[in-house]
């Protein structure tokens, strides 16, 4: 019953030394568990007992919410535009516009709750002051700005290396 | 390709749900989801970093909370002055620099959710269920902070609290998954970084279609996930970082915008205090364990306000700026009214219905010489929303805690 994890067996096989072996990453395995399962427990605790503050019932729809809107509807998302680069954008620049797309997401996402301007309080001159609309749009102009230097620099780079060397190769 | 009828179906469920899964011709096998991206020195390199950003954030937290929460038997320090300005700046660097490496550690892992089966053996299900803590505490980590510091508030429970009691649930799912991982990681780390093979296509990422150098490489990877994080902070931490502060695109706050040029989270009319701050009968009363209880008119304070100092004031929310107060030395009150030596200090706020009406001072702060309750910031008097007629600003305290609009001092 108590075995190591498969995944810890294979990877004592492949260490040469050190690592203490099965017994040894059970014993860590059940340590660590113990230790940390201490610790949300005494998390958990303290969320119940300032139950004031915390709301537990409205907490626990934000925190499980987060994870199944991440993993049912975002990662998903995700895999549906990584599938539509790979058909749409050839290989010799996908690897830019890949790229490009995960930090204008990064950033995207980061902004959301500014450019709506949820936070934006009356009366107080201090509040959300820019435009993030504008301020986004310039930094996704950067970003896009950069990628599309970058794809241009590649295709030259390739199409040089061709003309120089028609031989078929790594880049 | 092998497909499912019905009488599959009805003779033996389980049995079908595993072929579904492990068949490489069924939508659930793992391998269409696979990259040769996904690999466990991704996994480890992004765990790893997400581990040191997280465990930042919980040490400066910890900080934080000790100065909200103060323990007598654990005084905090007063000095360095910009101690807490350079904490809290790193706490929230952090946080927002961890959004792009929290999501593409989960891109890595995610299709481990659909692997079939689940649980093998005792260690494999105490692990999976150490899962939920670890990535539905960090999502929220991630998620709560980066909104709070847009003063986006769409939940009911109080963001203090709440961050603060998941942020011990995440931290311990964390000190769970590495033990579980230990090996594995270490293997993946210690390797030498050499690109595995990209023999096989892959429909569904597209990473190797037909040529190996398609799509992002896993350094490729690697690189852009750092660059968005150094994007959103190089576009933020301007708040925090005067020389930065033109690049600041994203920030929620400027620290040379705001009532007298400079930031403010809540404004005198937003705090309902405009009439009771500019009030004719305005006094400050200084009670407690005193000998000589004061009630000082603001004519009187003026003559007093002569300390000067230059004070970093430090948003819980990450953003700063230093400047030039002046006014009563908190100790000189202290003295006047009587106080003992050593004695400690509750500041009271105008402001009725806030968590942060009262500030507390051990006896360090309460008699440090720089600790003061100011008229002027910046050469200038203070204005309602900076917390005219007084505000308390003391060396290295978050913002929170430098209580505006302050009518009395209690002394402990």
């Amino acid at each position: 019953m108590s075995n190591a994890p498969a995944e810890e067996q294979r990877a004592v096989a492949h260490l040469d030394h050190g690592g203490g072996g099965t017994r040894g990453a059970r014993i860590r395995f059940w340590v660590t568990a113990a230790l940390g399962w201490g610790v949300i427990a005494y998390g958990l605790r303290g969320m119940l007992h300032h139950h004031i503050d915390t709301r537990p019932p409205n907490l626990a729809r934000f925190v499980i919410g987060g994870a199944l809107i991440h993993d049912l509807v975002f990662a998903p998302l995700v895999l549906v535009v990584g599938v539509l680069v790979a058909r749409a954008v050839p290989g010799r620049v996908r690897a830019i516009v890949q790229g490009a797309l995960i930090v204008s997401g990064c950033l995207a996402l980061f902004s959301y709750p500014l450019v709506r301007g949820f936070g934006h309080a009356a009366h107080n001159p201090s509040s959300l002051p820019h435009n993030y609309t504008a301020n986004l749009g310039v930094a996704l102009g950067v970003v896009w700005g950069v990628a599309t230097l970058l794809a241009v620099l590649a295709l030259r780079r390739r199409s040089r290396s061709c003309s120089r060397d028609s031989r078929p190769g790594p880049a | 390709m092998s497909k499912i009828t019905t009488a599959d179906l009805e003779e033996a469920p389980l049995a079908t749900l595993q072929r579904l899964t492990t068949d490489p011709d069924q939508p659930l096998h793992q391998g269409p989801y696979t990259s040769p991206l996904r690999d466990e020195r991704l996994a480890a390199i992004l765990g790893a970093a997400l581990g040191i950003l997280f465990t930042i954030c919980f040490i400066t937290g910890l900080y934080s909370h000790l100065h909200q929460h103060p323990l007598s038997w654990l005084p905090v320090p007063s000095r360095p002055a910009g101690l807490f300005r350079f904490t809290q700046g790193l706490h929230v660097v952090s946080g927002i620099a961890s959004l792009p490496v929290l999501l593409a550690k989960l891109w890595v892992v995610w299709p481990r959710f659909v692997s079939f089966p689940p649980v093998r053996r005792l260690t494999d299900l105490v692990e999976r269920i150490g899962l939920f803590p670890l990535v539905a505490g960090g999502i929220f980590m991630v998620f709560s902070g980066i909104a709070n510091i847009a003063q986006w508030y769409p939940w009911h429970f109080g963001f203090p609290a709440a961050h603060y009691w998941m942020a011990w649930v995440t931290m311990g799912a964390i000190g769970a998954h590495l033990g579980a991982k230990w090996l594995i990681a270490r293997r993946a780390l210690a390797r030498p970084s050499r690109r595995p093979a990209l023999a096989e296509p892959d429909p569904i990422l597209g990473t190797v279609a037909e040529e190996v150098h398609d799509g992002l490489s896993r350094r490729g990877l690697l690189t852009t996930v750092a660059a968005s994080a150094g994007a959103l902070t190089l576009l933020t931490i301007g708040q925090t970082f005067r020389p930065l502060r033109r690049l600041a695109l994203l920030a929620p706050r400027d620290p040379q915008v705001g009532p007298s040029g400079r930031p403010v989270n809540r404004s005198a009319a937003n705090a309902g205090v405009l009439r009771s701050a500019s009030s004719r009968d305005y006094r400050l009363q200084v009670t407690g364990n005193v000998t000589r209880a004061q009630s000082l008119d603001l004519a009187q304070l003026q003559a007093m306000a002569v300390h000067e100092a230059v004070l970093p004031i430090a948003c819980v929310e990450g953003w700063s700026y230093s400047a030039r107060w002046k006014g009563v030395r908190l100790r000189d009150l202290l003295d006047l009214a009587g106080a003992p030596p050593g004695a400690t200090a509750h500041v009271v706020s105008l402001e009725a219905n806030s968590p942060y009406r009262v500030s507390y001072l051990d006896r360090d702060q309460a008699h440090d010489p720089d600790t003061l309750l100011a008229t002027h910031l910046d050469g200038a008097p203070l204005v309602p929303d900076h917390g005219a007629p007084l505000r308390l600003i003391g060396p290295g305290r978050p913002g929170v805690t430098q209580t505006k609009w302050v009518t009395m001092v209690v002394v402990g």
